[in-house]
């Protein structure tokens, strides 16, 4: 038997309420520094680091399950299914030329009126890993991290629209807190009339909320939202969510808008990590002289 | 061997299963891992809120029959992993984890000598209660919201203590004798 699994014969140690009272204290200290410095990202990398093998191995039984069904399709599925892909991606070559025709010749208009080049992104496709079981924000783990490249706060996008933004990094995996959560909140645009409003989350799953929007703006069931890009978080032109139930103000000055997301928010796989392109680095500065006024201008505020 | 009969008192010495298969820090540390790795699991997204604490409920059964290898220090640490692995704050399942065992120590003269359905049933508050700390600490700290949907992650921890500690009980060898614990003889009711 251990020695240390029977009582010792004589106390020579503190007492349980003041053990108690320490670790208490040493937990408060942490949730200080968690919560209003941020101060433990270092420790929290170093334990997730270790932590991600062993999650990558228990959730290994899975992926296994899940290969040995995609095992068992039939020939007729699948030949359906590539026919259905070809089409496809047949449209999106013709459409991918429009679009670079396009692009041209934005990029022409744009020097034209002496604008700044838009900002591109490039693509890193990661794969959900698993939802976190965290009681107080909607946030899904991506199997990219910090050894592909990935950084806190770029958006995360899927085939029909904006899902989140990342939110931590580390080595191997990221965190993504989704549109959802009710602390996300993005600018976007009406397509209909370019209005610009603020969409957030609202802790539901099926539903987003423009929380205060002005009594006598123009904003139908049906309009579609997208990103406006002036937060210089989410790049312009990503589908958010389309319109399905406006409020008039009854108690409040403010009216407000239910929105559905476009975006599977916590129904696909794989996303896309949106990462900007480094464009200092191919196009030169735009002229100083018309934008340095309005710039200092707006300075002091 | 000598056993003790049921309605005699408890002799001094470890007798019978107890001196045959004590609680050894391989065991305890162990089953403690093997907890843990079931909540690293990848659960499905809509049922993560009924998901039990299992590491929670692998701490308090050691608590209650080894309190000298489980207990405060153990609980912290299991705590932070715990938070890393859920992403929240740092410290809030560890300071949940620690009030739970604090309790449990205190009470563990009286639990120790409970069946298992008994048991199950002064540790439903317990284990509730841990929930309901976490959701509070958080609001407390300022986070927006919380989902009170978690607060039955509890009372399916309780459920499952049952079978969970009924299994326990038979893969380390602990033979409970109902209603006898440490303190006397078993009272008939």
């Amino acid at each position: 038997m251990s020695p240390a699994s029977h009582a010792p014969m004589f106390v020579r140690e503190m007492g349980l309420p003041l053990r108690f009272s320490l670790y208490v204290l040493l937990c408060l200290f942490l949730l200080a520094l968690d919560a209003r410095y941020a101060a433990l990202s270092g420790l929290r990398a170093g334990l997730n680091a270790v932590l991600h093998p062993v999650q990558t191995a228990l959730a290994q039984p899975w992926h296994w399950l899940r290969g040995a069904g995609g095992f068992f399709v039939t020939h007729a599925e699948v030949s359906a299914e590539n026919v259905e892909l070809r089409q496809r991606e047949e449209r999106l070559r013709a459409d991918l030329l429009d679009r670079r025709a396009l692009a041209d010749e934005n990029a022409q208009l744009r020097a034209l009126l002496a604008l700044p080049p838009r900002p591109g992104v490039i693509a890193v496709v990661g794969e959900i890993q698993a939802a976190l079981p965290d009681p107080f924000a909607r946030k899904v783990v991506i199997n990219r991290g910090e050894a592909h490249g990935l950084a806190a706060g770029w958006p995360v996008v899927d085939a029909t629209g904006l899902v989140g933004q990342v939110t931590r990094v580390f080595p191997w995996t990221a965190e993504v807190t989704l549109l959802t959560d009710r602390g996300q909140a993005a600018p976007v645009q009406n397509q209909r009339n370019g209005l610009r409003i603020i969409v957030s989350g609202q802790g539901s799953d099926s539903l987003l909320e423009v929380r205060f929007l002005d009594a006598h703006a123009d904003l139908k069931v049906g309009d579609l939202l997208y990103t406006s890009g002036i937060d210089g978080v989410y790049p312009a032109g990503i589908p958010v969510a389309e319109v399905v139930h406006t409020e008039q103000p009854r108690h409040s000055p403010f009216a407000r808008a239910l929105c559905r997301p476009l975006g599977g928010v916590g129904q696909y796989r794989h996303v896309l990590v949106l990462k900007p392109e480094p464009v200092a680095a191919t196009v030169p500065p735009p002229q100083p002289s018309p934008r340095k006024s309005p710039e200092s201008r707006h300075a002091p505020r | 061997m000598p056993r003790a009969e049921p309605g005699t008192s408890k002799p001094l010495l470890p007798q019978g299963a107890e001196l045959v298969a004590p609680p050894t820090p391989a065991r305890v540390y162990a089953s403690l891992a093997v907890a843990l790795a079931a909540t690293l699991l990848p659960w499905a997204d809509g049922m993560l809120w009924l998901v039990p604490d299992f590491t929670l409920m692998a701490l308090l059964y050691w608590s209650i029959r080894a309190p000298r290898l489980a207990g405060l220090g153990v609980a912290f640490l299991l705590g932070l992993v715990t938070d890393v692995a859920g992403g929240v704050l740092m410290g809030l399942n560890a300071l949940a984890y620690c009030a739970a065992t604090f309790v449990i120590l205190m009470l563990r003269r009286r639990l120790e000598g409970f069946d298992v359905p008994r048991q199950a049933l002064q540790l439903a508050p317990l284990l509730l209660g841990k929930e309901a700390l976490v959701l509070l600490a958080g609001l407390m700290l300022g986070l927006p919201q919380a989902d009170w949907r978690w607060l039955a992650a509890g009372l399916v921890a309780a459920v499952l203590w049952l079978p969970l500690a009924w299994l326990m009980d038979r893969l380390t060898g602990y033979t409970r004798v109902a209603g006898q614990g440490e303190a006397g003889p078993r009272v008939r009711v």
